[in-house]
């Protein structure tokens, strides 16, 4: 809970208080992001071209556009598991249309349709019934990554329209393929909503407290519903764009990606308790694995290694803050003959 | 004359920019029932946690049996024979009443006795006179009877000082007078205490010694014979004050709400009462006696099973808060920290969040300038202190968060106001801000619900006042019926003086 105090609550404009922003967990994101980028610049010339950066956009981008909602879900202290399983669902069931025979677009309307009805069958339980988030959705990983192989069994469903793997591979607007451009469309309506939107204020609240929320007269259901249809929506669809650009689909895509999603979100400095967080810490932290991963990659360091990396981080975020209060307090105590911070006075 | 036991000699102790006790000399002698008292921010929970080993002193000295000590931590403090026991009561529900009891022993072997640990506890609980089964688990313990365990534990330490932190905060009539037995008997055993008490007629009631404490200093210590409770609160605030601010006489307007039959199962049934705009009606009742659920169900937030609710004229069906507020109905509810408020975040967002559909664009963003606007004209109307509207509520002290919270239901403009232990844990200051608060919204025709446990609050606020037992309602009382003593037996249910049904 202790970085709930360091990042920036709700409520306040996200451009006051800059300073204050700097000191905590998202100021030393940023520091940890320049460090990273100079290193690998110095090792490897090529590495800020624009090919390069969006190279590495690209190959997680699935993950960073489910990570950008699931920074709401966790701030709202909830979790939804059930991500990488929609995701392999609605692309399975997009390959298992097209080998029927489907046309592709209809395909993928109904691709993204089992998006929303997987998200108001969780938000059912979730937000009506009020099963835990943690239950629910770890059930619906089980249960649609099952359906996902039961559609396709053994197959791999390839030899899309050529447009469609166009989409997925080819840059559309300048140096970027659609699905970048989907992420920043989303990254923008992402941070309006969330930091200056009434809903936004919501999320926040309901995740600090939902009894207030309630008490104080907010919809805390409609709420929870919306994030929960949003996310498994969002999730189909980066299902979508991961079969367009990968050009094939298999009942085992996406496998575990909901803890790297996961990952990025509290790395970001969203607190699993819900209640703290914000976009740009989650942007900064998402920048930091992607760079980290690829400096890694060009100094030959294997995945295996980079994934241990990113686990430490992890811990790191956890116990930086807390090791940064603590040295806090020590130092108060030095410089005044008072005693350890306290305000119950 | 008795060797005193436990002595603080010229404690001082600062935090940041706040002087929290300033030379404070305090002793306390075996067999001793000594009160301290004081407002909010006097310096008792230093002044306590210095005693315990949680602070240490900047400078002065701790003694115990004439020597000096240096207590460094609550262990520490517990061999020395000093223990603490605080408002809510420390038990672990899972466990019963024997294993709290002996929770902090940890020197008699690998294997638990279980047969001498029941006999030592049942032993323990018979000196105290407490008639409680050992082995039954503290889940489902009245509040009283958990405190009963506390004590039984300090006396298995075989504690000689035992500090009592507000013991009586959330007990009613009964079990505050259960607990003083308790007090009483431990007293004989040569036990000395230390009693925090915020209600007056209690701490006069008990101690043997009152010491005030006000902003760090010890203003005086004298036997209860020399002590009335004008003075004492002459030494709190450092002023004379009005024991307690009366509300202003108001017209009665029109009608505001009818309550008929109001029922819920397992909670409350058969509630009756009118409310008219411009009037207080207060809710008296002992803890347990369901007036909080009767406040909920009005706002939606626990509906009731059955009976019917007439406001300005139509038959409604309060099914949750947002219809309560659509209404016009807010509730400020008696758990500030959990229901109330949201803790990290600013006042601003806090005052706004009922209403904050009023300070969004078309687009659903929040118009900030508009939100800052209203929260700045609550700090300046109810004298909300703080360097701005933009810092969190958990920094700001109990009584200035107890505004910020009627602040966020005074902006939602409501035409009934119920307000569910609006005073509780403020300092007499702030109080009387709320007190003359209550006042003016009644003077400007607002319906004013006041359920509240403080008696003389009720009887000085209120202009009718329903008096609850279990769920019951027991009567509805003018302001001339109600006395203290009126009030008082017919929420103990002895007999039912007053007419039942609102004429």
């Amino acid at each position: 809970m202790s970085r709930s105090t360091e990042s920036l609550p709700g409520g306040q404009s996200p451009l006051l208080g800059v300073w204050e922003r700097l000191r905590s967990w998202e100021g030393l994101l940023l520091v940890l992001l320049f460090v990273v980028i100079i290193v690998n610049s110095l090792q490897a010339p090529a590495y800020l071209s624009v090919g390069n950066q969006v190279n590495l956009f690209i190959l997680s981008i699935e993950k960073i556009i489910v990570a950008l909602v699931m920074t709401f879900i966790i701030i709202n202290a909830e979790i939804d598991l059930s991500v990488a399983s929609m995701m392999g669902l609605s692309a399975c069931t997009l390959g298992w249309l097209h080998e029927q025979g489907a046309p592709i677009w209809i395909a993928l309307l109904i691709g993204l349709s089992v998006g929303v009805i997987g998200g108001a069958f969780n938000s059912f339980w979730i937000a009506i019934v009020g099963l835990p988030s943690l239950v629910v959705t770890l059930a619906m990983l089980i249960g649609y990554r099952g359906l996902a192989r039961v559609l396709l069994e053994d197959r791999s469903i390839g030899e899309f329209p050529q447009w469609f793997d166009n989409l997925g591979q080819q840059p559309l607007i300048g140096p970027f393929p659609l699905a970048l451009i989907i992420f920043f469309l989303l990254l923008i309506v992402a941070v309006i909503i969330l930091q200056y939107s009434g809903f936004g204020r919501y999320v926040y609240v309901i995740g600090n407290n939902r009894e207030v929320a309630r008490y104080s007269g907010v919809k805390v259901r409609r709420a929870k519903m919306i994030l929960f249809i949003t996310s498994s929506t969002i999730a189909a669809l980066a299902g979508l764009l991961f079969a367009a650009r990968l050009g094939a689909v298999r009942g085992d895509i996406g496998l575990g990606f909901e803890l790297d999603i996961i990952t990025m979100v509290l790395l970001g400095g969203v607190s699993i308790f819900g209640g703290s967080g914000s976009i740009f810490g989650v942007l900064l932290s998402i920048l930091i694995i992607l760079n980290l991963r690829n400096g890694m990659s060009l100094a030959n360091i294997t995945g295996h290694v980079q994934t241990g990396v990113i686990g430490v981080l992890l811990i790191l975020s956890v116990l930086v803050p807390n090791l940064a209060n603590e040295v806090r307090a020590i130092l108060n105590r030095r410089r005044r003959i008072g005693g350890p911070q306290d305000t119950t006075a | 004359m008795k060797k005193p036991i436990l002595e603080t000699r010229h404690v001082s102790k600062r935090f940041d920019m706040t002087q929290a006790l300033d030379d404070v000399s305090l002793t306390l002698f075996p067999g001793e029932i000594h009160a301290l008292v004081g407002e909010n921010g006097a310096g008792k929970s230093t002044l306590i946690k210095i005693m315990t080993g949680i602070h240490r002193p900047d400078r002065g000295e701790i003694l115990l049996d004439g020597q000096q000590v240096q207590i460094h931590n609550s262990q520490e403090a517990q061999a020395h024979g000093v223990a603490a026991i605080y408002q809510e009561p420390m038990v672990f529900p899972d466990l019963n009443v024997a294993e709290n009891i002996f929770i902090s022993h940890r020197d008699r072997g690998p294997f638990m006795r279980w047969g001498k640990m029941y006999q030592d506890a049942g032993a323990i609980l018979a000196k105290l006179d407490v008639a409680l089964d050992v082995r039954m688990p503290a889940r489902g313990l009245t509040l009283a009877a958990q405190q009963a365990v506390e004590i039984a534990k300090a006396i298995s330490l075989e504690v000689r000082v035992l500090i009592m932190d507000e013991p009586t905060a959330s007990l009613s009539a009964h079990e505050v007078a259960q607990l003083f037995k308790l007090v009483r008997s431990l007293r004989s055993q040569g036990v000395s205490i230390l009693f925090i008490g915020h209600r007056l007629e209690e701490v006069l009631e008990i101690a043997e010694r009152v010491t005030v404490l006000r902003d760090g200093k010890l203003i005086s210590s004298k036997p209860r014979s020399e002590v009335t409770s004008e003075r004492v609160i002459r030494d709190m605030v450092g002023r004379q004050i009005d024991d307690f601010f009366a509300k202003g006489e108001a017209e009665r307007g029109p009608l505001l709400m009818s309550v008929r039959g109001l029922s819920k199962e397992f909670a409350f049934s058969d509630i009756n009462f009118d409310v008219y705009q411009g009037e207080v009606l207060g809710f008296a009742g002992l803890i347990g006696s369901r007036r909080t659920d009767v406040g909920l169900a009005l706002f939606g937030v626990e509906p009731a099973d059955s009976g019917e609710m007439i406001f300005e004229g139509k038959e409604q069906r309060v099914r949750s808060p947002e219809q309560a507020l659509q209404l016009g109905i807010a509730y400020v509810t008696e758990d500030r920290r959990q229901l109330g408020l949201t803790m990290p975040m600013s006042i601003v967002a806090n005052i706004s969040l009922p209403t904050l559909r009023r300070y969004l664009t078309p687009l659903g963003l929040i118009k900030e300038r508009a939100e800052s606007a209203t929260a700045e004209e609550y700090r300046q109307r109810l004298s909300i202190q703080t360097p701005s509207v933009r810092v969190e509520v958990d920094k700001l002290s109990g009584g200035n968060q107890q505004k910020v919270l009627l602040g966020k239901w005074l902006n939602a403009q409501p035409k009934l106001f119920i307000l569910d232990e609006p005073t509780r844990g403020i300092d007499v200051g702030a109080k009387a801000e709320v007190h003359h608060m209550i006042s003016d919204l009644a003077a400007q025709g607002l319906g004013v619900i006041l359920i509240s446990s403080d008696l003389p609050e009720v009887l000085a606020m209120s202009d009718r006042i329903l008096v609850m037992r279990e769920g019951r309602q027991m009567g509805i009382f003018s302001r001339e019926e109600a006395t203290e003593e009126s009030i008082m037996t017919a929420a103990m249910g002895q007999n039912q003086m007053a007419t039942e049904v609102q004429p």
